[in-house]
């Protein structure tokens, strides 16, 4: 399914290095890493604990600031913005799936899905959003509140999220981490619908093979480095 | 066991920082109350033991007039103090002349007592300091504290005021004791034949004896001595019990009220801070079970874990109140320091901190946070582990049926009883306020969600912060009935006040607007004696005056009960006052005659016609027929004799009040100009108009409402603090949230709005509760109060309320200022891995 079509990445790293502590307790979470992400395409990393791999998708998504090297989104450099810059760019530009506690409580689905756009003070176009709701499949769920709604259902609806501002990149990490195999499998088909049907970017953080076969490529991490 | 419970406290110090300071506070209020009273009860001790220090024995008239402002004994016959020194055991007996005087010029200085000078140095504690005691008429001792005050010296020329104003020279100055006067009266002391004519009017008779016995002697035998030889009327006591019963006179009057009213503050702040303890633990305890789980994983033996959360509570309330006491005696110096500023000097030898205060203080601030911790406990108790490991979950179960079903009951008994407690059932008013409180308590978390929602609607729908904000107001409704509880009782009592307020002055207006039928008032000038009967007649024959008529007041017995009598020119009483006559002429009961008011009438069964025997203060009683029955109280009260009647019986009569209607035509202005210039003299009467006769009322009430809400201020603090406290640690247990909030593309500016929204929108629903509340029970009081008294007219205040609920917003808003800060500080990373 993947053409071999050459574009610019949605997202690069260029030695990226990133530092836990300081003297005998530093801790090199990264140690220079050179990655660039394909636009339209699924690209799993995968690394054993402590390779790297979540505090390599923080760097890429403005959640953390590296210790030294560029993370470029589009051809924004992340390093050069302030915490609301970033902060902007992440509800704008970016989606987001993490393992657990991806709702807020107190919103039900609709307003989960359509949170970050109030944010930003905009409204999803409504074709789209009806596209997407439909897509993940949750178009009777849409009052329930997180506590009355499964954890696959939970994860759909943060999928949905992720979706509705049509974002540069959506970043997830280990989504299925938290699910039963076969729930798993649903958002694992989600997220490559939305990659196939809807030519989004989604870089997913997982540490199952079999999560990572769902992918267009796969990155792998150990001790900080792309190996 | 013990260290590792105290480790963990200390490293919960920052979460239990509010909640001790909270303690402290109240415990302070305790502490300070205790101290004050202690101090002041000791003062006292100190100057009536200095003024009876070498009184073994003391004679005075076995009667006690009651009904008035002060107790008052009538005189006796001089020849009493001859009778009294020829008593076997009896080694000097004085004369005690006692009266009020004024010293013109001495500025502010508090109730002058005048005397007779006397000269055997164990039965007065005055002592000369400088030049020599009065010998002769015109020749005074004045205190070293009026000297200084007046910048007075041995040869200096005064004016006593008794009211009439008495020439004098000063011969000498004294001390009492060692000091430079007694903290509650300043001395000028005449001869004491001078002082028999001037304070009582007649050269035959004595205030008192005062009586220095032999060595060897006893109090108790000597007074039985000299009570043996006494004439029927007198009485002879000891000494020491003249010093109790002087002590216990004093201390009912000013101790007692002012301990009253300070206790009342520390119960209101304890109250206050009792919401916000209760809420920390509550939250804490939540904190507290997976802890518990994790040290137990970790091996932490479960006795262990317990000793830390059993000994956390008593922990934190004893250094809670250990501060508290340390700011409590603080405060009490203050208070004291402010009691001398406004002119009720309470004698004071240093502050008195008994062991037994302390330590009854360090046991209430232990208890109330024990107290406050204990639900959290139980609750904690009966909750299955695994529950508590869960996120924190959205909306608490539901108020039991139990719990609306009580909250329900309360709320309709209390405002029940407050509808029904009409004209003087205090208590009903009181178990009414108690009742809805208890109720609003139990229905608040049921309140929450309704109200809140109502309160947030209009920013839920235009900022996605105010959105957010409200619903996390709501999201657990126990815990924002609890929070916003201490703003409601800090909100109400601060309305109640406001309410008070407003009736007190509209009560004063419409009781001077009913009454005042005439132009100008003449009050006492500020400092100075009450008027004097012959300023008045001066004032009356002015030319530009139409008719001035004065009313005084003393005690009196009616018909054997201790009442109190006012005295006024009768016949032309009329023309500056509308008493509103029922029966019979008001002039008719000015040769020897008594006019009552109706309702007094009713009271005890009279009606016009009879014969009353009066008892006045000299001790005679005469047979007085009631001749007419009035129904306007305001200005007379409920008995009034002509002021002849009255100075046949009394020494020193005095108005409280003249009133004077100008001549038809006359210009206020001109007027008033033409009566000042007539009175002008040494500590003149003050002349007002109606206005400004209100108004000096009214400042009296400001005055004490000004004071009462500086404490209130204490307590809102205390609340304000509880909210912030609450909603630190509400947002630490989010933090997960918070971060998700951050990941997804919320601002700090975004954050901080929306934990402000949240504070402000719980400080609402306080202060929406608390200004319904004290309004309410505002005016159930003021109904409930007996209709004579002072504050019988409800007034709705809407500006100052207004500012109140405009006061309990801001704490929304202060409140929410530093948690806002510091979650919104916290790393997105951090606070999304936290575990």
């Amino acid at each position: 399914m993947s053409s071999p079509v050459i574009t610019e990445p949605a997202a690069r790293a260029v030695d990226l290095v990133k530092v836990h502590g300081e003297g005998e307790t530093a801790v090199r979470a990264l140690d220079g890493v050179d990655l660039d992400l394909p636009a339209g395409r699924l690209t799993a990393v995968m690394g054993a604990s402590g390779s790297g791999k979540s505090t390599l998708l923080h760097c890429l998504a403005g959640l953390d600031t590296p210790t030294s090297g560029t993370v470029l989104l589009g051809d924004v450099d992340l390093g050069r913005l302030s915490d609301t810059a970033l902060t902007r760019i992440r509800r704008e530009r970016l989606g987001f799936v993490f393992q657990a506690f991806n709702l807020v409580p107190t919103l039900t689905a609709r307003e989960n899905i359509l949170l970050p756009s109030r944010l930003a003070g905009t409204r999803p176009e409504p074709a789209w959003l009806e596209l997407v709701i439909d897509a993940v499949g949750l178009a009777d769920r849409l009052g329930h509140r997180p506590a009355q709604l499964s954890g696959g259902q939970q994860q759909r609806v943060a999928v949905a999220r992720a979706l509705a501002g049509r974002p540069e990149v959506i970043f997830a990490d280990e989504p299925t981490g938290n699910l039963d195999s076969r729930t798993g499998l649903g958002v694992l088909r989600l997220l490559r619908e939305s990659v196939d049907t809807l030519g989004q970017t989604v870089v997913m953080v997982t540490h199952d093979p079999k999560a990572a076969g769902w992918a267009d490529g796969t990155v792998v991490l150990a001790d900080g480095r792309v190996v | 066991m013990v260290t590792f419970a105290l480790q963990t406290a200390w490293r919960r110090k920052r979460r239990l920082a509010g909640t001790l300071v909270a303690v402290a506070l109240g415990v302070a209020f305790v502490a300070a109350t205790l101290v004050v009273g202690a101090s002041a009860r000791a003062g006292f001790h100190h100057t009536y033991l200095t003024a009876n220090a070498g009184i073994d024995a003391y004679v005075r008239s076995s009667e006690e007039l009651t009904g008035g402002a002060e107790n008052t004994r009538p005189p006796l016959p001089a020849s009493v103090v001859d009778t009294v020194a020829a008593v076997d055991g009896v080694r000097a007996a004085r004369a005690r002349v006692e009266g009020e005087a004024a010293l013109a010029g001495a500025g502010d200085r508090p109730a002058t007592v005048a005397e007779g000078w006397i000269d055997v140095p164990e039965l007065t504690p005055w002592r000369l300091a400088d030049g020599h005691p009065p010998a002769a008429p015109g020749e005074v001792v004045i205190d070293r504290a009026l000297a200084r005050e007046g910048g007075l010296g041995v040869g200096d020329h005064v004016t006593v005021l008794v009211p009439e104003p008495v020439p004098a020279t000063v011969v000498g100055i004294a001390t009492f004791g060692d000091e430079d006067s007694r903290a509650d009266a300043n001395l000028v002391a005449f001869t004491t034949a001078e002082a028999q004519r001037l304070l009582l009017g007649s050269p035959d008779q004595v205030s008192a004896v005062a009586v220095a016995g032999d060595d060897g002697v006893s109090q108790a035998d000597l007074a039985d001595r000299i009570g043996a030889v006494l004439p029927d009327g007198a009485e002879a006591v000891t000494g020491a019990r003249l010093t109790a019963e002087q002590q216990a006179e004093v201390e009912g009057d000013l101790v007692d009220g002012l301990e009253l009213g300070l206790g009342a503050f520390a119960f209101v702040a304890l109250v206050v801070a009792a919401f916000g303890i209760v809420n920390t633990f509550t939250i804490l305890a939540a904190q507290r079970v997976r802890e518990s789980a994790l040290l137990r994983a970790i091996g932490a033996s479960r006795r262990q874990v317990l000793a830390a959360a059993v000994v956390e509570a008593p922990l934190v309330g004893l250094a809670g109140s250990l501060l508290g006491v340390a700011l409590g005696v603080v405060l009490a110096s203050g208070l004291l320091a402010a009691t001398a500023a406004i002119g009720f000097p309470l004698p004071t030898d240093g502050l008195v901190i008994a062991p037994a205060d302390v330590a009854l203080a360090l046991a209430v601030g232990v208890a109330v946070t024990v107290a406050g911790a204990l639900p959290a406990a139980w609750r904690a108790s009966r909750t299955a582990p695994v529950a508590a490991l869960r996120e924190v979950a959205v909306g608490d179960a539901r108020p039991s049926r139990l719990r609306l079903l009580a909250g329900g009951a309360a709320l309709v008994a209390g405002l029940l009883a407050v509808l029904m407690a009409g004209g003087g059932a205090l208590g009903a008013a009181a178990l009414g306020a108690v009742l809805l409180l208890a109720g609003l308590v139990l229905l608040g978390p049921a309140a929450v969600r309704p109200v809140c929602t109502l309160l947030g609607a209009p920013l839920a729908a235009r900022r996605v912060a105010g959105d957010l904000g409200a619903r996390n107001a709501v999201r657990n409704p126990r815990r924002s009935a609890a929070t916003a509880g201490a703003l409601l009782v800090g909100v109400g009592v601060v309305s109640l006040f406001t309410v008070f307020g407003a009736s007190a002055t509209r009560s004063v207006d419409d009781a001077v607007t009913r009454s005042f039928a005439a132009d100008l008032a003449l009050t006492p000038a500020p400092g100075g004696l009450d008027v004097a009967p012959d300023v008045v007649d001066r004032v009356a024959v002015l030319p530009e005056v139409a008719a001035a008529a004065g009313v005084g007041r003393g005690p009196a017995v009616l018909a054997g009960r201790q009442d109190e009598l006012a005295f006024a020119d009768l016949a032309g009483l009329g023309n500056v006052l509308d008493l509103d006559v029922a029966e019979g002429d008001l002039a008719a009961a000015a040769p020897g005659g008594l006019a009552v008011s109706t309702a007094y009438a009713d009271e005890r069964g009279w009606q016009r016609g009879d014969r009353v025997a009066v008892g006045f203060p000299d001790g005679t009683t005469e047979r007085l027929d009631l001749a007419a029955t009035y129904d306007n109280e305001s200005v007379v009260g409920a008995a009034v004799v002509d002021r002849d009647t009255w100075a046949a019986h009394a020494s020193q009569p005095r108005f409280e009040l003249a009133i004077v209607k100008l001549a038809p035509g006359m210009h206020l202005d001109d007027g008033r100009a033409t009566v000042e210039a007539a009175i002008a003299g040494p500590e003149a009467a003050a002349v007002r108009d109606r206005d400004g006769l209100v108004g000096a009322e009214v400042a009296e009430v400001r005055g004490v409402v000004n004071v009462i809400y500086a404490l209130l201020v204490v307590a809102v603090v205390i609340a304000l603090m509880g909210i912030a406290n609450t909603l630190s640690l509400s947002l630490h247990e989010r933090t997960r949230e918070l971060g998700l909030l951050r990941a997804l593309g919320q601002t700090r500016a975004q954050l901080r709005a929306m934990v402000r929204w949240e504070s402000v929108l719980l400080a609402a629903f306080g202060t929406a509760g608390g200004t319904a509340l004290g309004v309410f029970l505002g005016w159930g009081i003021v109904r409930a109060v007996d209709a004579r008294a002072d504050i019988a007219t409800f007034a709705l205040p809407v500006l100052p309320l207004a500012a109140v609920v405009a006061a309990g917003l801001l704490v929304g808003v202060v409140a929410g200022i530093v948690p806002a800060r510091r979650a919104a500080r916290l790393p997105v990373l951090d606070a999304l891995g936290d575990q």
